[in-house]
């Protein structure tokens, strides 16, 4: 399975493919903000989107309306993990698009029933 | 204005959290000194700013050795493999335990926004603030190495916690 982890943190994209290599997966990509992510997804096939919310340049919900307005991404699942978690911040993404929500601190199990749960929405 | 109690508590259990969750290491709360310090000493400071119902600063403080002990646990490698992951590792911890802070708040009363976060390295400096501001710094240990986290409050955003009604 291929993954696009899209966060302008390099730690915390490093920490979710760490997390992800201990759950078995072993095929990634990286971008550093929302903007990235669309130029990523246009040359490179993947099967799930991972991605922050607060970055610069282009932001995780508009990155994920870019993706859901794809022809070719729309169907991606796609997986948001975040410091946001109020309630008004999970109807938002919901609204954008995402098919399930990580909040920051996670372990490694959140992200992997997440993961299973964004593959079966 | 002092900062509420509540406050303190909901930032510092929100800082316990990061450091248990996404460091593994824990953090051990150590008495406040009796001076206020200005940060001096610390060459690490991981800030991020909030703004909306409340306006502010949750920072980080710690030395660089502490620094480094805490990127090296949170990537996984050794602290002498290190090589310039320390900034952005602090700035993801300040990040990780503003939005753990902002979203408690936000249980209870209107959500305040954060900003991405910033991070300053060296070796002798101070941080100081308008006088307009309220601080309270809360001190940690971690493997015997101090650690703060410091709340900043401006203009409206000092009063107390509201309980949600509904």
């Amino acid at each position: 399975m291929r993954f696009l982890i899209v966060d302008d943190s390099s730690t915390m994209r490093r920490i979710i493919i760490n997390t992800l290599n201990k759950l078995g997966y072993k095929e990634f990509h990286e971008a550093g903000n929302g903007r990235e992510g669309v130029d990523k997804l246009a040359t490179t096939a993947v099967d799930m989107v991972i991605t922050d919310w607060n970055m610069p340049e282009m932001s995780g919900i508009d990155f994920i309306k870019a993706v859901r307005a794809n022809e070719a991404t729309k169907a991606l699942p796609v997986l948001m993990v975040t410091t946001n978690a109020a309630e008004d911040d999970i109807k938002e993404a919901l609204r954008a698009g995402v098919n399930n929500y990580v909040v920051k601190p996670f372990t490694p199990d959140t992200i992997k029933d997440k993961i299973q749960a964004a593959l079966k929405a | 204005m002092t900062i509420p109690d509540e406050l303190l508590t909901d930032l510092m259990t929100s800082t316990e959290e990061v450091f248990e969750t996404m460091v593994f290491k824990p953090l051990v709360r150590v008495p406040a000194p009796d001076t206020e310090s200005t940060g001096k000493g610390a060459n690490v400071v991981a800030s991020v700013a909030f703004a909306g119902h409340r306006r502010g600063l949750v920072s980080i403080h710690s030395s660089l050795d502490a620094a480094k002990a805490i990127a090296g646990a949170m990537l996984g490698i050794a602290v002498e493999d290190l090589n310039g992951e320390v900034p952005d590792a602090m700035g993801e911890v300040a990040n990780m335990v503003a939005g753990t802070f902002r979203n408690k708040l936000a249980a209870v009363e209107p959500a305040s926004a954060i900003a991405v976060p910033t991070v300053t390295m060296g070796s002798d400096f101070a941080t100081t603030y308008l006088s307009a501001v309220s601080r309270a710094r809360c001190p940690f240990e971690l493997e015997g190495q101090p650690i703060a986290v410091e709340l900043i409050l401006t203009g409206e955003g000092h009063g107390r916690r509201r309980e949600r009604t509904n």
